[in-house]
């Protein structure tokens, strides 16, 4: 293996890529447009029914003529939630957006205000901050709260609100957006190139033409996972550098979320030999890989959570190795639980070794 | 030295001659005087030989693409692989390329076999594959590069380039050439490591005739610089103009070999010389009597068999000594169109297809 060669080949995909706007497009000016546009549209409301566990622990008429007026609303669903429950994990196991806790003393205090405007409580909205759904459920709580405060006191807050997030810091919907973003973008990047090379690269004979040179196989795979790499991490660094001067995101570089790139690449690379083995011409090839990305994208978790999924179709993201890159690279980059994140990236590097190798087996220079 | 016997065409007096291979000598028959030429042909040794193919067969299948065909090309020489499409042209130069697998027979290039040795081969080899295009984004001079740095031995790319008459093209991305240069520079792409060999699969297919006539010039010019090329070609005018040796290929199997020459005497007509319009009675008559093969054509004209160059000039003193009158005179050699149809019955159209 000659580095000089592979070095050669990767200026010369370098210089191709930056002289076509296409492709230019959709791995630098595509997400960012995505970004952008889901970044506004999330910050808005949605429509939906949500549901909202509320655990009572006060349990007077006060609170009980509160849970009436919430159960009113007819965007939410009520459940009640029995005092003895834990509200986070009870979030999580259910994958709901988040839930409210009446404190104790909740009749007490608003029994109180009558005499003392000064005194106050407040509820506690446990929330997913990864839900898009959260901010929703939160602002309609909060308008609920004001117009109680209203009619108690003629305006002053009798009744708060607390947020407790249950990962406990507070995150926003482009929070979970731009790591889903990031990995979906390498995928497609990934995914097109490679077949690129299976296919328009076949017809055009640069194949054939590469088989009668002193070049060797491993060479050329690894110039062009080195070009992969590069394109990589180009979109990555330029959605991140978005997300923080556009929508005010906190992100962690780290060695996991590095990891989760580079193994990416080699999955996603591995998935369009496959695809570029069994479906030869170059048009067919693009829509055999936009039929298995495309879904995959709205099924992993990219766009929105899971849990505003049903429950199959969760289960089934499951099988998508998709699912694990934006899993981890969330874990890994923004909320920073390093245990799920290093889960995620075990399973897209098994992914990946698993793809990479069957597609380099599969992937035929000579003809027949 | 070769020895090689022949029979007088005129006389039939046998004679013996002695020559070089590849040497052609003129010979005058001692008996008839009839004059004549002989050409002693090439032998195939180790040293001479660039490629040697022996009993190739490639089978898919029921369809067997290459029917146990042997051959060898000389070094230095421009050898066209003629036929028509899906006669097994491409099959048999991407087994010598080793881009395919043969299911039977041996390939040898410079006297290695290249089941085992190829990686030894490739330097010594260029190769522009059939309809190849290039990286789209690449300009003409970095193609050229990029293709050289694989290479140890390298050619100087401004040269090639000159060669090539690609100078005024040589900054243009290589997707904005038209399909002309294109080949050009698909050709040139193969000369990038100063090979001794060059494979060029259907170098002018879909070309303009003047575009045509462009990479003809190129590869006129390859073998004026002592490279040997491989051509294959469904276009005979490409196979007449360019070929020192042509092998047509048919249905899987090569059906004639030889130079132009050698092809056209042995399958063609050869030569004929019409006299045009011509008003003597009995002038077919007379010329016969000479030993000529000749026969009247519906309109007056009569063709006239010319065996070797020399007996022209044999009838046309008939024409004067018999004052025999006539309006014009003219010779046509019969060409490959005709050696093909005479081999295979149909023609060779010009997409390659027969008819």
């Amino acid at each position: 293996m000659r580095p000089k060669i592979i070095l050669v080949d990767f200026v010369a995909s370098i210089k191709s890529w930056y002289r076509s706007r296409g492709t230019l497009f959709w791995s630098l000016l595509f997400p960012i447009m995505l970004i952008l546009i889901f970044g506004a549209i999330f910050s808005g409301v949605g429509d939906t029914k949500y549901t909202l566990p509320i655990q009572d622990l006060d349990n007077s008429s006060w609170s009980h003529t509160f849970i009436d007026t919430l159960s009113n609303i007819s965007a939410f669903k009520i459940e009640n939630l029995s005092v003895n429950e834990n509200v986070s994990a009870y979030i999580k196991d259910k994958n709901l957006a988040g839930a409210l806790v009446i404190p104790k003393g909740f009749g007490d205090t608003i029994a109180k205000s009558f005499i003392d405007k000064n005194v106050s409580v407040n509820v506690s909205f446990y929330y997913d901050p990864s839900s898009s759904s959260a901010s929703v459920i939160q602002s309609v709580i909060s308008s609920v709260l004001q117009e109680y405060n209203v009619k108690l006191s003629g305006g002053n807050s009798i009744i708060g609100i607390t947020q407790m997030s249950t990962i406990g810091k507070n995150f926003n919907y482009i929070d979970f957006f731009v790591p889903g973003m990031i990995g979906f973008t390498l995928m497609q990047t990934c995914i097109y190139g490679s077949i690129e090379r299976n296919t328009k690269y076949r017809k055009d004979g640069i194949l054939r033409k590469l088989l009668t040179m002193p070049i060797t196989r491993t060479e050329w795979i690894l110039a062009k996972m080195l070009f992969m790499l590069f394109l990589s991490f180009v979109s990555t660094v330029a959605i991140t550098i978005v997300g923080i001067l556009v929508w005010g995101m906190t992100v962690n570089v780290n060695l996991i979320m590095i990891v989760i790139i580079i193994a990416n690449s080699f999955l996603f690379s591995g998935l369009g030999m496959i695809i570029g083995r069994f479906v030869k011409e170059e048009e067919t090839a693009d829509m055999a890989g936009g039929a298995i990305s495309f879904p995959m994208m709205f099924l992993a978790g990219t766009f929105f959570p899971l849990e505003q999924m049903p429950a199959f179709l969760q289960s089934f993201a499951k099988i998508l190795p998709l699912y694990y890159v934006n899993e981890g690279l969330r874990n890994a980059m923004i909320y920073l639980d390093f245990d799920k994140a290093m889960f995620n990236m075990i399973i897209v590097i098994v992914f990946a070794v698993v793809f990479f190798v069957i597609g380099v087996l599969l992937t035929k220079w000579k003809e027949d | 030295m070769i020895k090689k016997t022949v029979r007088c065409p005129s006389c039939d007096n046998v004679l013996t001659f002695f020559g070089e291979p590849g040497q052609v000598i003129k010979v005058t028959c001692p008996k008839c005087s009839a004059e004549g030429k002989i050409t002693f042909e090439k032998t195939y040794t180790p040293e001479n030989t660039a490629i040697q193919v022996s009993d190739l067969r490639k089978v898919y299948g029921d369809l067997v693409a290459v029917d146990d065909i042997s051959f060898s090309v000389k070094k230095g020489e421009v050898f066209a692989f003629l036929g028509p499409n899906g006669a097994g042209k491409t099959t048999t130069v991407e087994i010598i390329e080793s881009i395919r697998t043969p299911t039977a027979g041996t390939v040898k290039i410079f006297d290695r076999d290249i089941s085992t040795s190829f990686n030894e081969v490739k330097e010594r080899i260029g190769i522009l594959p059939q309809e190849f295009h290039s990286f789209e984004r690449l300009t003409v001079r970095e193609t050229l590069d990029y293709f050289s740095k694989f290479y140890k031995k390298r050619a100087d790319i401004d040269e090639i380039i000159k060669t090539m008459d690609l100078t005024s093209h040589k900054d243009m991305l290589y997707k904005t050439l038209s399909g002309g240069l294109k080949q050009r520079v698909g050709v040139a792409m193969a000369l990038v490591n100063d090979p001794e060999i060059i494979f060029l699969d259907e170098p002018t297919t879909g070309l303009d005739p003047k575009a045509r006539r462009e990479v003809w010039e190129v590869v006129a010019g390859l073998r004026n610089k002592g490279k040997t090329v491989f051509l294959t070609t469904h276009y005979m005018e490409e196979a007449e103009y360019l070929a020192d040796h042509i092998a047509i290929i048919h249905k899987g199997k090569i059906i004639a070999e030889g130079s132009l020459d050698e092809l056209v005497n042995k399958y063609g007509q050869g030569s004929i010389l019409h006299i045009k319009n011509c008003s003597t009675k009995d002038a077919l008559g007379m010329i016969r009597e000479r030993g000529f093969d000749a026969h009247t054509e519906g309109n007056g004209d009569i063709a006239v068999k010319i065996d070797y160059k020399e007996r022209v000039l044999e009838v046309l003193s008939i024409l004067r000594h018999d004052c025999i009158e006539y309006d014009s005179i003219d010779i046509r050699r019969s060409n490959l169109e005709e050696v093909f149809l005479s081999l295979t019955g149909s023609k060779l159209g010009e997409e390659g297809g027969e008819a």
